[in-house]
């Protein structure tokens, strides 16, 4: 029976695999591969090749230090062996898809089979996920040293996997004893809590507890901190663990041998221990599978992964909308209600009372010294720089979350480029109000440079008009690349209800955030350039006051050229638009 | 009301629809028929405009969907079969938010109206994941009817529908015909579409392969095989479509 199972393995992972390499046709998934392949060799296969950075470093690991790093591990692996005791409050639940719940349960298939084809399969991932560690750690070219760290993380990977599905099977079976998930945890931390004050007064009785001065010292810290864990209680506690962490830091073949022999040892156990319980955890798993196939499908639909957690909310609408009118303000009013509660008017009445209540006096205070008013006003600056960057990255109440229903949004009686733009129309909102408030906030408080120099309400008056005069436009700008990305690229844009992955969808990533980048900067140019013009003449004829304003008016008007233009284009784009065709591809 | 001609649909090189000619006028109503992959929901797909036929026109009430694609969607609805929602807008809102797209000025009581018909008038407030498979699917239909569409298509219109649901959906069919709309509806319910089909078109592979009235059909049929139904004229159209090829 193992054999069909693992038939059904292996044939996944091979089709797989041979979608992805179909999909290396299109030349748009060849270049993000070549892209993502340079990025995995330049970052973590390159020391392959080359050697390590810094092999002394490596080598330099005293063995106090390894011993530190061993009680450190050994540590954490306490923790994370006490979390799985203290923190779960489900039965035993092993993972399967919808697909094997159906194929494998009514089947006769053993309960020990089944466990054994959830080890097989957990085995995939921590292999994975050893190459992964091996790679970031950077070991690979360290003098042969690789494999011991390879095998090292496979050890604890596999022990820790395989002690969290046997704590399951345990705490299901106290359930079962009629022990509760409380008196559970109240058993264990009472456990815990005794072992940590015996270990306490050990190490004040037996320990000498380090000066003040021991404190500049890192030595000194390090003497105290394995004395405290490598004595009394705490070395008892600790040795199982200790065993466990110690293939990995094993300095050479021989040192290897002799730790993973008890090790490999504690993880047969660990095996024994999971393929010996007998407890039922097919209820639980078809509950667990039904909810991990929603919380999928819920991404797929373009919602977040814990969206299908609790019930949704109700959410009000931020204002009344009429049967008649501009069409894409009907886009703006449901990305809004999606948005959620925290983007009514309400709520931006009150950010900027707040700010101008808050701003105000702290800014009047000028006359004082001190960081406060410089530290306010330069993060207000800064956070408005930011949202620029990152809102649309962020803030997603657009095509991109809307494409996965173009089919209905296609039904509709209107041009694309009315509803491009009424999809562009809420993010564009909230980033501006977002950044109206900082700025406000800015204009209220940022009355001293950190220099001490004094920027007088007038600068601040005209610079802020500015920022808020060009806000709008700008963001219309940096929303239309994402957007405009989606449609051209759907598959790299994640909107679709297929999960894309892999080295060339990575790849294709970089390609875009280094676009995007470009684009929006060569999209500023031309706005940028008229601006610096007409300040530079406002300010001759008019004054420094009006200068800012009048060019960011400017500008603003630019801005909003070339956002027309491409909402134009975007317009016929999405009038092309077929996502089945393009996900079926 | 809905005339179609040489329609065709290539996905790269692939036929999904070849050649595509039918004719479905005021108070009738078509059942669109066909095996698996034979081209149904990608027919009805172009005819509602949401994705564009590779060659051929299509008019709908006297518009041609690529020329005045505006003013011929104004007078169409599709119902997919499988309801597809904004999941954060409340059944309301969706009748709000559909009313401004059609500039639907007697929204409330249109809305009101057809909420009530669907058994649907205490769930005004709830959000698509409250509701079951089938209210889903009646929401959409109050949003697609809000704006009185001269045509119909349905896809698959009775999945997960209970039985009163069901009958409620045939009538509701039927009574639109008999206002005036053109009706297609995709389905492999022979025994509905038997019912409420005024004409029928079997497609297979992309290609026509036998249109007429119902009773004209049935007809053809019966004078081989005694009393012929829908099932049995499809299974010999399709078989004989397979010998020719």
């Amino acid at each position: 029976m193992i054999g069909a199972l693992m038939y059904l393995q292996m044939q996944s992972i091979r089709n797989r695999l041979r979608m992805r390499l179909r999909r290396l046709k299109k030349p748009k998934y060849l270049a993000g591969a070549a892209v993502g392949v340079a990025y995995f060799y330049f970052f973590f296969f390159r020391n392959l090749f080359v050697g390590s950075r810094s092999p002394a470093a490596a080598d330099a690991a005293s063995p106090e230090t390894l011993l530190l790093f061993e009680l450190m591990g050994a540590l954490a692996l306490f923790v994370m062996v006490l979390a799985a005791w203290i923190f779960p409050h489900e039965r035993a639940a092993l993972l399967f898809s919808e697909a094997e719940i159906a194929f494998l349960f009514p089947a006769p298939v053993t309960r020990r089979t089944l466990i054994h084809f959830k080890l097989l399969r957990s085995q995939i991932a921590i292999l994975f996920t050893t190459f992964f560690l091996t790679l970031v750690s950077g070991r690979f070219g360290q003098e042969g040293k690789a494999w011991i760290h390879a095998a090292g993380w496979w050890l604890i990977l596999s022990t820790l996997s395989l002690h969290t599905l046997a704590a399951s099977f345990a705490r299901t079976r106290l359930l079962e004893l009629g022990v509760s998930h409380w008196r559970r945890r109240i058993i264990v931390l009472a456990a815990v809590g005794l072992l940590v004050v015996a270990v306490m007064r050990w190490v004040k009785s037996s320990v000498p507890a380090p000066a003040e001065s021991d404190f500049a010292d890192i030595e000194a810290l390090k003497y105290y901190l394995r004395h405290a864990l490598e004595s009394g209680p705490a070395l008892y506690a600790l040795i199982p663990f200790r065993l466990i962490a110690r293939p990995y830091l094993a300095p050479d073949a021989a040192a290897f041998v002799a730790a993973f022999i008890p090790a490999a040892v504690l993880m047969l156990l660990h095996y024994w221990w999971v393929v010996r319980a007998d407890v039922a955890f097919e209820e639980a798993s078809v509950e667990l599978s039904r909810k991990f196939a929603e919380r999928i499908a819920a991404v797929r639909a373009g919602g977040g992964w814990h969206s299908t957690d609790k019930p949704k909310k109700r959410k009000s609408p931020p204002f009344a909308l009429r049967p008649t009118g501009i069409y894409a303000v009907a886009f703006l009013w449901k990305n809004l209600i999606s948005a959620g509660h925290a983007f009514t008017l309400r709520t931006w009445i009150f950010l900027a009372l707040f700010a101008v209540i808050a701003g105000v006096p702290i800014g009047l205070s000028s006359s004082s010294s001190g960081w406060l008013l410089p530290a306010v006003g330069v993060l207000t600056v800064l956070l408005t720089g930011y949202s620029v960057l990152l809102g649309p990255a962020i803030l997603r109440q657009d095509l991109r979350q809307d494409l996965v229903n173009a089919d209905i949004l296609k039904m509709y009686p209107l041009r694309g480029w009315q509803v491009v733009l009424g999809e562009l129309l809420a993010p564009a909102v909230i980033l501006t109000g977002v950044q109206w408030c900082l700025v406000l906030l800015a204009t209220a408080t940022f009355s001293r440079f950190p220099e001490d120099n004094p920027i007088p309400l007038a600068t601040r008056l005209s610079l802020g008009a500015a920022v808020a005069i060009l806000a709008p436009m700008v963001n219309l700008v940096s929303l239309v690349i994402p957007n405009a990305s989606a449609l051209l690229f759907p598959a790299w844009m994640q909107t679709g209800r297929q999960h894309v992955g892999g080295i060339e969808v990575m790849g294709q990533r970089l390609i875009f955030m280094l676009g995007s980048v470009l684009v929006f900067g060569f999209a500023l140019v031309p706005a940028a350039v008229l601006f610096g013009l007409v300040f530079f003449f406002v300010k001759i004829f008019l004054g420094e006051m009006l200068a800012a304003p009048i060019g960011a008016t400017v500008a603003a008007a630019v801005l909003a050229a070339e956002a027309a233009l491409a909402v134009g284009w975007m317009g016929r784009l999405f009038e092309r638009f077929d996502l089945s065709a393009e996900m079926a591809s | 009301m809905i005339e179609v001609e040489g329609l065709t649909k290539l996905y790269d090189k692939f036929p999904a629809v070849s050649e595509l000619s039918f004719t479905v006028r005021s108070g009738e109503v078509l059942g669109l028929v066909g095996p698996n992959g034979a081209g149904k929901t990608t027919t009805l797909r172009c005819l509602s405009g949401i994705i564009p036929a590779t060659r051929g026109t299509v008019r709908i009430a006297g518009e041609d969907l690529a020329q005045n694609a505006i003013a011929a969607k104004r007078q169409l609805s599709f119902f997919p079969d499988e309801p597809r929602l904004f999941e954060y807008l409340t059944v309301w809102q969706h009748l709000i938010f559909t009313a401004r797209i059609y500039q639907v000025v007697n929204y409330q009581e249109i809305g009101r109206q057809l909420l009530a018909e669907l058994e649907m008038a205490d769930k005004v407030d709830l959000l698509p994941g409250e509701l079951s498979r089938g209210m889903k699917q009646k929401l959409v239909i109050a949003c697609g009817l809000l704006h009185s569409p001269k045509v119909i298509f349905f896809d698959e219109p009775l999945t997960g529908l209970d039985p009163l649901g069901i009958r409620r959906m045939k009538d509701s069919i039927l009574n639109r015909a008999r206002e005036g709309a053109a009706i297609i509806i995709s389905s492999h319910l022979l025994h509905l579409l038997e019912e409420v089909c005024s004409h029928v078109l079997i497609l297979k592979g992309g290609l026509k392969i036998l249109d007429g009235t119902m009773d004209e059909i049935l007809q053809k049929f019966s004078e081989h095989a005694g009393d012929a139904n829908l099932e049995e004229v499809f299974f010999r159209a399709t078989r004989e479509a397979n010998e020719n090829a």
